[in-house]
């Protein structure tokens, strides 16, 4: 076909139809093949019936459409968006309000968001606390305080940080920097069923074992003697319950402490009258016919009690980092001075980071990362983080615990004085005190 | 008989072969007939015979691999042309995964081979049991067990892809003598003569898919017909398969949309650049869901509640990428997109469909909030 026979096209002016002369418009009678020039005068545009003359030639656009069909970049959205409304979370919209009054922050929480000091949980049943004494801000106030739009009961369920997106239960966020503050979860064992053992990990589930304990001095078997299990059983003895602390180890925080200390420890809780069962492994939880719950271990021993509360450890949700490719070592990796995660924007903060492939689980540095996220987020490069051991403070009554710097594995113990009231001891490693220890 | 020893009914192909068979039919004759399957009610059965007899219906199924990611991009290339039939194919493919994994052999031999070529037809009749079983509804057919069988009575509004001579998966709640609700059972039920179809209102769409309202009445359900009894574990492995291939349907929507907001951008492309969820967002958008989509698609029977939530929220992400894309594609493309016979239009009401059908939004949102909570002692 020469260039003089091509098929031609014609634009309408008015709607934008393309009469194509290789097509024709076979709905009005123009046969294919049918040139523009022969199309009868009365025949009109069969989309919008305007008539020929306000058709022009059309001619097919030689540059390249102004769209790539390949992905391109993407609209980001506006505001920082924060998961999870615990100390963490309420720690980053605080420190992000304080350095910038005017940016949107939206907060995503599981819970309604009331505020509260966690480490209270376990001493708070001799305390005679309850959910309103616990609360120093309601989530709602806090919210209107700081400018935070807070979406209660609402789980993050999916991540893209290439979308800058985060899916809810209640919708999709868009964000421009997106922090993370989704906190640990209890790490139950396969043979613990999640309906028959508690866990106090927030305020909600402490207050529903509450109504439980309250009635009447209760049998409580705790599983696990950990910083939480032995801060529980001391704050249930206290309050009037028979509590039995059972352990892997042969005594309580065993794995933190050197022998003597813990054996103190063990004697101290024994002294209140918690009955310590240490060298067992839990193999089965079954409720009876009578509905009490029965605990049995693998060397053979039962207990029969009202409660059960696992103090087995935390453990970081994998969920959603993973379903976003974040680097992940037993939480999730943040750079030490940022708290950035291996994603761009995304940050994260509290017990759900890792640093140096370590959690680290406390309460101290949490305000500390959320001024070095908020200065991060304002271009303040000269505000990193610091990762310190936090001081440990065991808040068991019958023998408080207070410990500085991080204990290593290899490192040699020694006491520096001890009465009956008091052990101070100190670990070397190194030839440097890297820990110091106070029991009393 | 053992499943191993049944041969595949359709000879494998290699993905290409497949998707290159697929994508000529439906390009073609399906593109052809979308209009009128949407608006007029024409139900494309011998479209998806030729469908089926290309292989477009069995490769997710065990005995040809479980090429679960390979049957959301063939679902996906039809349901580009016509969502209408993308949502038959995901009937048609549940229907065979029913069959396949109810382990029963009187449904995974000839039965199953004439079902995956399509040269019989079935749906599913789940939308209920799957929300009673989330909670949010009742159960509505019911069962009482009789000698052989069981006996089931109920009537369930509207079931898609059925008609005389075909079947659908369906589920019915087992009442004791007493009155009392004893457990579920999984049956085909096939729409013999025994079963009253009645015809349901117009919708405003997916008009060709054909679907009818049931009413069972002392419907007889020989063990041969049973799929799982109790239903409950047999649903509780193959959820989330069921909701994951919903996906190929809403990613072929929202491809079809981004396809005709790119037809008129040589055109309109000096005015298109003004308006927000550009084919080139929405592109990326669509490519990460895939990706994700596809890793999902490698461990179709992962039953873990992690693995459960990111299906239910890749499924509900696409439903909300085909919302955004289908109207997108009618504000890129303008009146022309308005006419009524145009695929821009019909998208607008596929893109619906595929927000409101079981799982809708709303319930994958629901369902994704009751697995997120800690289960505690009562």
């Amino acid at each position: 076909m020469t260039q003089a026979q091509a098929w031609k096209q014609f634009i309408c002016r008015a709607c934008g139809l393309i009469y194509d002369e290789k097509l024709g418009d076979p709905d009005s009678g123009i046969a294919p093949g049918t040139r523009f020039s022969e199309i009868p005068e009365d025949w009109v545009c069969p989309l919008c019936g305007v008539v020929k003359s306000d058709f022009e030639p059309y001619d097919v656009p030689e540059i390249a459409p102004a769209i790539a069909r390949t992905p391109s970049a993407l609209k980001r959205g506006v505001g920082v968006v924060i998961v999870g409304a615990g100390q963490a979370g309420w720690a980053a919209a605080e420190a992000v309000r304080a350095q910038d009054p005017k940016i949107p922050i939206t907060i995503v929480t599981a819970c309604v968001g009331d505020r509260y000091l966690k480490p209270e949980l376990s001493i708070a049943l001799r305390r005679r606390s309850t959910r309103e004494s616990l609360v120093r801000e309601t989530g709602s106030s806090s919210a209107e305080r700081l400018g935070v739009r807070l979406m209660t009961e609402t789980f993050a369920v999916g991540l893209s940080p290439a979308l800058h997106q985060l899916r809810t239960t209640r919708g999709n966020l868009s964000y421009t920097a997106l922090i993370l503050a989704q906190g640990a979860q209890p790490a139950l064992p396969a043979a613990l069923p999640a309906h028959l053992c508690w866990r106090i990990n927030d305020l909600e589930s402490w207050v529903r074992l509450k109504q439980h304990l309250i009635q009447s001095p209760k049998r409580v078997v705790l599983i696990g003697a950990g910083m939480v299990g032995c801060e529980l059983a001391d704050d249930f003895i206290t309050a009037g319950h028979q509590v039995t602390l059972l352990d892997v180890q042969n005594a309580p925080l065993a794995t933190v402490l050197p022998e003597q200390a813990s054996t103190r420890l063990r004697m101290a809780l024994e002294r209140a009258g918690v009955t310590f069962v240490g060298g067992v492994q839990v193999t089965s939880v079954v409720q009876n016919a009578d509905g009490l719950k029965v605990v049995t271990t693998q060397c053979g021993l039962s207990f029969e009690c009202d409660e059960i509360v696992a103090a087995t450890g935390l453990v970081t949700d994998t969920r959603l980092p993973a379903g976003a490719n974040l680097m992940f070592e037993r939480g999730i990796v943040v750079d030490p001075a940022t708290l950035q995660t291996s994603a761009k924007d995304v940050y994260a903060l509290g017990d759900c980071v890792s640093i140096n492939g370590m959690p680290c689980r406390f309460i101290e540095p949490i305000s500390k990362q959320a001024h070095a996220i908020a200065s991060a987020l304002n271009g303040h490069a000269d505000a990193p983080y610091r990762h310190d051991p936090p001081v440990i403070r065991l808040k068991t009554h019958s023998l408080p615990v207070v410990m500085h710097g991080a204990p290593v594995a290899k490192g040699q113990w020694r006491v520096v004085s001890e009465t009956e009231q008091q052990l101070t001891m100190t670990q070397h490693a190194d030839g440097l005190d890297c820990c110091t220890l106070v029991l009393g | 008989m053992n499943p191993t020893d049944v041969a595949p009914a359709v000879l494998a192909t290699d993905p290409q072969t497949l998707l290159a068979s697929v994508k000529q039919l439906s390009s073609g004759v399906l593109a052809q007939a979308a209009y009128k399957i949407d608006h007029e009610g024409f139900y494309p059965a011998d479209i998806m015979r030729s469908l089926g007899q290309a292989g477009a219906f069995g490769v997710h199924l065990d005995r040809n691999g479980q090429q679960v990611g390979l049957a959301i991009n063939v679902m996906r290339e039809i349901a580009q042309q016509c969502g209408s039939t993308g949502f038959l194919t995901w009937c048609h493919d549940v229907c065979g995964l029913y069959m396949e994994q109810s382990g029963n052999p009187a449904l995974m031999g000839a039965l199953l081979d004439e079902h995956a070529s399509a040269n019989t037809l079935g749906g599913t009749a789940l939308s209920n049991p799957m929300k009673t079983f989330a909670g949010i509804e009742k159960m509505l057919l019911r069962a009482k067990r009789v000698a052989g069988g069981y006996r089931v009575s109920g009537a369930l509004p509207w079931v898609s892809h059925i008609g005389r001579g075909q079947y659908c998966g369906a589920i019915a709640g087992v009442y004791l003598d007493d009155g009392s609700a004893s457990h579920e059972i999984m049956f085909l039920l096939r729409c013999t003569d025994d079963v009253v179809l009645r015809q349901c209102p117009e919708f405003s769409g997916m008009e060709g898919t054909s679907t009818w309202g049931i009413r069972l009445d002392d419907y007889f359900v020989s063990e041969d017909a049973l799929i799982a009894d109790p239903a409950k574990p047999f649903i509780a492995r193959v959820r989330a398969a069921f909701v994951l291939l919903q996906t190929g349907w809403a990613l072929g929507v929202t491809q079809g949309s981004i396809e005709s907001m790119l037809e008129v951008e040589p055109l309109l492309g000096h005015v298109n650049k003004f308006l927000n969820d550009r084919p080139d967002e929405l592109q990326a958008e669509l490519d990460d869901l895939s990706a994700r989509i596809q890793t999902l698609a490698r461990t179709p029977y992962d039953g873990s509640t992690d693995y459960v939530i990111s299906v239910l929220d890749a499924r509900a992400q696409s439903a909300e990428l085909v919302l955004r894309a289908s109207q997108s594609a009618l504000l890129h493309q303008g009146a022309r997109g308005y006419m009524m016979n145009t695929a821009p239009q019909r998208r607008i009401r596929e893109a619906h469909f595929v927000a409101i059908v079981t799982p809708a939004i709303k319930h994958l949102r629901w369902e994704m909030a009751r697995l997120s909570k800690p289960v505690m002692p009562a």
